[in-house]
């Protein structure tokens, strides 16, 4: 169904991050940073604020490449293509969407306006009718909302708009910053009980979440983020709690500093 | 009072109001682009009204060399006038405009000001330059409904060109606002004035899209340039003060809506035409500036506009 994915081999990485580094200004933000994802991934990205999380995610979505004040160092392979140097609106037509941190929604369109500038790619429009349905499938209140000014809505429901925003451009890789910050308990589980159907079978996804045990419960890989750097990474079965937290707040012994 | 001065009264009042209202879908569509640069792109642009009175001087060209009936200027100037914005949007203003400045890493005042400077120079460039193609004499557009008028009843009657314009005017508008709302470009250009940053994220060009704000904002002033063609003569430096006009439009209206143009140009329409029937022709300016000036301090969104 998606062009993307008939292009790609079965065994070839989607995602595969060379040590990438972001620059804001002379202040390095993330550093050599090495990711590979298979088709079917789920890794979460785990660390305290300022750990360069959404930096990383920022930057695979093209966001710290152009202007004077960010810039980038290494390489971003997209289903084998190099992408360091693509402009946003080319790297989400090539199949990564990201869902912002803060939601960041056009707060004057309606919930429908918002979802359909998610389709804005001419590769994506005449998939609208199908995605529309799925997303509504999704979050069936959206639905009934759908001509609701989305600065409205309550930030659970902003966060289901913003979801289903990214879940317009049919992605092959979808990255969620914060997926369920500012948002009450109930709701969490809403979306967390939905995420297996939004990250659809085979396709790949980046979860920043700082709920640790909930982000380890839903991935099937992590990374450990801190001070800009992947201080450990694994599979959550394979790694014991404990070193993860240690790793989070950087008392880990031998760590990966450099 | 008498009956018969009862009367008149009336009479006076309901063609103040409905010349006035004939008169603000004019208003409306010389301040509609100004309002589209400004809701979109955060821009200001100060050569709005020279734009409008290039568009009135192609008019005038292009008749006088062809010498078709005046309708069909709009047919090549408009769209002459669509690539030129998009052409000075992308060459020139895209470059210079606030997301530019802060892509640039410059300070916030910048991004202020170098538009400004930029349109104002502009501004200069074009009256000069068209004082030097056309020269300084008077121009119009010709044309045999410019005396004519629609008799409603004996003592109430309205401009057959007005009426026209205000027809022609509400339907661009309704039509401008449906584009906006309706369509995949209209969508992105609202999303992209919107948050810029994350409209790139879903794969809309700013670049391409604020260009096709600024070509539909002059392709709509074009269109105003012929009407001001239509119903008066007018001369390279007329551009100022309908950069003042629409200025008092936007005001009344509320910054970018489509909808509120219209709104403002009635509105000031109206109070214009009735301070002029009730004070003597120096109070129409005076009236619509006072108006302007107060609802500045008391209602700076916009009579209409929500939050």
């Amino acid at each position: 169904m998606s062009t993307l994915a008939t292009n790609t081999p079965a065994q070839s990485a989607v995602l595969r991050v060379n040590s990438l580094s972001a620059y804001y200004g002379e202040l390095r933000a993330i550093h050599d940073i090495n990711i590979t994802l298979q088709r079917g991934d789920v890794l979460a990205i785990i660390g305290a604020n300022g750990a360069g999380k959404s930096t990383l995610l920022r930057s695979l979505a093209g966001l710290t490449t152009h202007g004077a004040r960010s810039h980038v160092r290494g390489s971003i392979e997209l289903h084998g293509q190099r992408v360091e140097t693509w402009r946003p609106e080319d790297i989400v037509n090539a199949g990564f969407a990201l869902v912002p941190e803060g939601r960041r929604l056009f707060s004057r369109l309606s919930v429908e306006d918002n979802l359909l500038a998610g389709a804005y790619l001419p590769r994506c429009r005449p998939l609208i009718p199908e995605r529309l349905e799925e997303v509504f499938t999704l979050f069936p209140r959206l639905r009934d909302r759908r001509q609701q000014v989305v600065s409205q809505m309550s930030g659970g429901e902003q966060q289901m708009v913003a979801i289903g925003r990214a879940l317009m451009s049919s992605p092959s890789v979808i990255a969620f910053d914060e997926l369920s910050l500012g948002l009450s308990p109930a709701m969490v589980e809403e979306i967390y009980q939905n995420l297996g159907r939004i990250i659809k079978q085979g396709s790949t996804a980046i979860i920043i979440e700082q709920d640790l045990k909930r982000a380890l419960a839903s991935c099937t890989r992590f990374c450990v983020m801190l001070e800009g750097n992947i201080v450990l990474e694994g599979k959550p079965d394979e790694v014991d709690y404990d070193t993860i937290t240690a790793a989070y707040f950087g008392s880990m012994q031998g760590s990966h500093h450099d | 009072m008498t009956e018969e001065d009862l009367y008149w009264f009336a009479i006076d009042l309901l063609n103040g109001i409905l010349s006035g209202a004939m008169l603000g879908g004019y208003y409306a569509l010389v301040s509609v682009g100004l309002a589209l640069n400004f809701g979109v792109m955060k821009l200001v642009n100060l050569s709005h009204g020279d734009w409008l009175i290039v568009a009135a001087y192609l008019c005038v060209t292009l008749l006088t060399a062809t010498g078709v009936a005046p309708f069909w200027a709009p047919l090549v100037v408009v769209p002459v006038m669509y690539l030129v914005g998009y052409g000075i949007q992308r060459g020139v203003l895209n470059h210079v405009s606030s997301h530019a400045a802060e892509r640039r890493n410059l300070p916030p005042v910048y991004g202020l000001m170098l538009p400004l400077l930029v349109t104002f120079g502009l501004s200069i460039v074009l009256s000069q330059g068209m004082l030097i193609v056309f020269s300084a004499d008077a121009a119009t557009i010709p044309n045999e409904w410019s005396y004519s008028a629609i008799r409603l009843s004996q003592d109430l009657s309205i401009s057959t060109l007005r009426f026209g314009f205000f027809i022609a005017a509400a339907i661009l508008l309704a039509g401008l606002s449906a584009w906006l709302h309706r369509t995949h470009t209209g969508r992105a250009i609202r999303a992209a004035s919107d948050d810029p940053e994350i409209a790139a994220v879903m794969g809309i060009r700013t670049t391409h899209i604020y260009a096709v704000a600024s070509g539909v904002a002059l392709a709509s002033a074009s269109i105003a340039g012929f009407m001001i063609g239509m119903s008066r003569s007018f001369q390279p430096f007329d551009g100022t003060p309908f950069l003042l006009l629409a200025f008092g439009v936007v005001i009344l209206g509320g910054l970018g809506s489509v909808f509120g143009s219209l709104i403002g140009g009635v509105v000031l329409g109206i109070v214009q035409v009735l301070a002029g029937t009730y004070f003597g022709p120096a109070a129409q300016q005076v009236a619509g500036y006072l108006l302007i000036l107060l609802v500045l301090a008391m209602r700076p969104q916009g009579l209409f506009a929500r939050k």
